[in-house]
């Protein structure tokens, strides 16, 4: 795009006014004896609330015993208490209006919940009583495995799935985070005792944090809480180590054979950095002027320009320990190295060249501006205090945060960009029907060729 | 219970455009829609697909803002825009700061005065749509189930019955002259509405209206087909192929009684009852007891919007997704007998006040929520606008549906719930090589 200034090619356009000041609601925080954090904030546009409680412990944490635990015992947790079965469990939300999910991530396990502000003691209760007192009914987890097996069976035939599973094998090695999702195998070979195991170690207060946004007033809410979770005891699970991931000279190219494919899933990504890096906030912009927004050099060329791909987008993917800088589309298949080629073409040209001025306006406003979307909406405001608690980010995090995207320069986001978007050792995995994409895939790189197993092919 | 009271005031333009002011300063962002009431159901035969195609041209420059500069302008204000095509209106909408209003509404005038676009943005975002259709329906599992493929089982009328993401063929055949005329028929100020929701004053919001808006002129009323159904004697059946997935699928889809009636009433509250989540009776039964079914889900105009938002025949639709070693008569049998007990014996003694409680906290997260903020609240006011001409039912719908009685549900459940009147898709994986039912 031309970096003339805005007014010029639209000189009609009406100037932005004066902005309104962006106030983020008070937070009330506390720790409860047993060590639970609790973080809570006002929100009453609508008579509901929403909250998340986490435990910092995850699929990471349980992957030496086997992949996906963490997840599979999530489920499980919400099919039956001590004193309820499945089917009460379900119609007692039900009765209050409320929506309840349980899931872990790689390095947290959570249960979501929101529901009318009217009900929110029970529907606390329900939550507590699911952290501490879950049976895992042999039926129940038997058809929660049936029910595994069929997504990671389904999971198998969707190219970006397979596209990311096979860029995290790469990029991680033998770190858990190298592992997303369980073999058929794998999931037969769950037991019902690790699941129990597992709950017992990551379902404690000891390292819970507890996030709620919405239609209470904060004060009787924590009391409320104290008086639902406070006689909750338990300790911390052992912290682990892990093996360190690849480090990478060279680019490499896999590709995921799906025969008779119509379309081509690429997926490049390479090591980043954490949310709590120094250079986070730097390189989140330069994200954005490269693949991060509508409004991006990526998408401008290879969807508005060539018209190669409906969905172009770069990310910035911060897990605990490690993060990756990452680019996708989903192209035609006679143009996969013609798009590779515009994707490395972008990536060089942030590397090299400094952002024209007016652009690094336009990323800086934007990523401010979007950040206060957050305020928006109760699940919106939930999101953004969850990231900061989880990542321990500074108390005045939100509040500093326009300011702090604000001061960045253009030589900021191009020594993001040098370090972050390691161009020469991207790692390239493309997904789709090997006799039309291998050698435009091989024109990158030295190539192996897997099926949707995993498993390498020749 | 605490009854919700959303401020809001309409009026219209002289032109016909009608405005909805929401103003709400609790946070200094502000959401603008500007909803067409043309959706894919009422696009030109022998140009399937077209109603999305267009909404994708309206990104591709107006007179006095070139390509991308829509985008530009809002994003480099620190907003997010989109616009999506449904069955019978097509949207436009954005998330701004609120210094960035006025910007808003010029862009949105400009375009809906004055589309400017040439055959290279069209060719461009032919190719756009049809990767957007690969990576969706042709190149997913599942992709397309059961929105694209139950309505041509489902309906005799072209308008409810043709691919709504368009024939390959149609797309191509799409021509400058058919984008020129559509928005020349379609997109004009009396066929629309313009919302804007957040951190506006009432008067300030009417008042910028009028200053963008009032001077785009008016056009004919649309001709609009009618989309109306012939009357269906018998249960119909259709079978797609999954070329990807592994486990069978099916979907069910029975007539939805008209917009507010006691019966659509009446019908969301049945609709609570079958596909309420894990509560729900369909998922209670065939997943959780019987566990015959892996998955199972549901509702009035699922997967595709709720039971508001449509303005012609609707379907309430079940999706089931079954183990490969149960036969789909088997499944479907299963089905048949939640049908049954419902028709035969109604809603438990116990069972209607929380299907109430739960309908009214659905309502209040729609309304607060969606793809962007006060965007479920946004899209009510729209289609209350163009289909009902009143904005203010926001806060009075609900009444209806807590009024609902246990008489009325099975009542309901015995109407519509009438094997000659549904339709069924079966989509069986190739890899089983079996025929469906």
């Amino acid at each position: 795009m031309a970096a003339a200034p805005l007014n010029d090619q639209c000189p009609l356009a009406p100037p932005l006014s004066a902005e309104h000041p962006v106030q983020w609601p008070r937070r009330t925080h506390a720790r409860l004896s047993n060590g639970m954090e609790i973080v809570l904030a006002e929100s009453r546009a609508v008579p509901k609330f929403t909250g998340q409680l986490f435990f910092r412990a995850g699929n990471a944490a349980l992957s030496v015993r086997a992949t996906g635990l963490a997840d599979m015992t999530a489920s499980v947790v919400r099919a039956g208490t001590a004193k309820r079965t499945s089917r009460q469990i379900e119609e007692d939300l039900r009765r209050i209006g409320a929506d309840l999910s349980s899931g872990a991530g790689m390095d947290t396990t959570a249960l979501s919940f929101d529901g009318l502000a009217e009900f929110s003691e029970p529907l606390l209760a329900m939550v507590s009583e699911l952290a501490r007192e879950a049976s895992f009914p042999e039926g129940e987890f038997e058809r929660e495995r049936r029910h595994t097996l069929e997504s990671v069976r389904i999971e198998r035939t969707t190219p970006s799935f397979l596209a990311s599973e096979r860029l995290r094998k790469t990029l991680f090695g033998s770190h858990p985070y190298a592992l997303v999702s369980p073999t058929e195998a794998q999931v037969r070979a769950y037991r019902l005792e690790d699941l129990s195991a597992a709950y017992q170690e990551i379902y404690s207060p000891a390292h819970a944090l507890l996030v709620m946004v919405g239609d209470f007033q904060a004060e009787t809410m924590l009391r409320q809480i104290e008086k639902i979770f406070g006689g909750w005891t338990g300790k911390k699970p052992a912290a682990q180590t892990f093996p360190a991931p690849p480090k990478f000279r060279g680019r490499g190219v896999s590709l995921v054979h799906v025969p008779g494919s119509v379309q081509t899933q690429i997926l490049c990504g390479c090591p980043s950095i954490t949310r709590k890096h120094p250079d986070w906030l730097r390189l989140a912009l330069a994200n954005s002027i490269y693949g991060g927004a509508f409004n991006s050099r990526l998408v401008m060329n290879i969807r508005e320009d060539k018209g190669y791909t409906y969905s172009p987008r770069s990310g910035v993917n911060p897990l605990r320990e490690y993060g990756y800088f990452s680019v996708s589309a989903a192209v035609r298949n006679d143009v996969v190295a013609a798009s590779l080629t515009e994707i490395f073409y972008e990536l060089d040209r942030m590397r090299a060249l400094p952002v024209p001025d007016a652009e690094l306006a336009d990323a800086i406003s934007y990523v401010s501006g979007v950040f206060s979307l957050g305020l928006g909406t109760q699940g919106g405001l939930l999101s953004q205090l969850g990231t900061v608690a989880l990542n321990e980010l500074p108390e005045d995090y939100l509040e500093t945060y326009r300011g702090r995207v604000r001061a960045l320069t253009a030589s900021d986001v191009r020594s993001a960009a040098r370090s972050y978007f390691d161009s020469a050792s991207m790692q390239i995995v493309i997904v789709g029907d090997r006799a039309q994409i291998e050698s435009q895939g091989a024109l990158y790189g030295e190539i192996t060729v897997y099926d949707a197993q995993g498993n390498v092919i020749q | 219970m605490k009854p919700l009271r959303i401020q809001l005031q309409s009026r219209t333009l002289e032109n016909g455009l009608r405005v909805v002011v929401v103003p709400d300063s609790s946070a200094p962002i502000v959401t603008v829609g500007v909803y067409y009431k043309i959706g894919f159901r009422l696009e030109p035969r022998g140009r399937s697909g077209f109603a999305h195609l267009f909404e994708h041209m309206m990104f591709q420059g107006s007179e006095n803002a070139p390509k991308m500069m829509h985008i530009k302008l809002i994003n480099s204000s620190g907003g997010v825009l989109n616009g999506s095509t449904r069955y019978d209106v097509t949207n436009y909408f954005e998330t701004v700061p609120s210094s960035a209003l006025e910007r808003i509404l010029w862009l949105e005038a400009d375009r809906m005065r004055a589309l400017k676009v040439d055959d290279e943005n069209l060719r461009n975002q032919r190719d756009v749509v049809k990767e957007e259709v690969r990576v969706n329906v042709m190149n997913q599992p599942y992709g397309g189930f059961p929105w694209l493929d139950l309505p041509p089982v489902a309906f005799r009328n072209w308008a409810n019955a043709h691919n709504f993401y368009g024939d390959f063929s149609d797309l191509d055949a799409a021509s400058l002259a058919d984008v020129q005329s559509f928005f020349k028929t379609y997109y004009l100020p009396n066929n629309a509405v313009l919302l804007l929701l957040g951190d506006v004053q009432m008067e300030e919001g009417f008042s910028l209206a009028r200053k963008h808006f009032e001077k785009i002129p008016a056009g004919a009323p649309p001709p609009f087909a009618d989309p109306s159904e012939p009357e269906q004697t018998e249960e119909r059946r259709g079978s797609v192929v999954e070329q990807f997935g592994t486990l069978p699928a099916m979907a069910i889809g029975y007539p939805a009684p008209e917009r507010r009636t006691k019966d659509w009433c009446a019908m969301a509250i049945l609709d609570q009852a079958l596909h309420g989540g894990r509560a729900g009776r369909i998922y209670r039964r065939l997943v959780l007891e019987k566990q015959i079914a892996v998955d199972a889900g549901g509702g009035i105009h699922y997967p595709m919007g709720d039971v508001f938002d449509y303005n012609g025949p609707m379907q309430m639709v079940t999706r089931i997704m079954h183990k490969p070693e149960i036969s789909a008569a088997a499944t479907l049998e299963e089905f048949d007998a939640v049908i049954r007990e419902i028709q035969e014996h109604g809603l438990a003694a116990d069972e209607l006040e929380p299907l109430k409680i739960k309908f009214r906290s659905d309502y209040y997260s729609m309304l607060e929520g969606g793809m962007m903020p006060r965007y479920g609240l946004m899209h009510l006011l729209a289609c209350f606008t163009l289909f009902d001409g009143d904005p203010q039912l926001v806060n009075t719908i609900l009444d209806g549906f807590l009024a609902v009685t246990r008489e009325e549900v099975q009542a309901a459940a015995q109407k519509y719930l009438r094997r000659e009147k549904r339709a069924i898709v079966f989509r069986q994986p190739a890899s089983t090589g079996k025929e469906a039912a």
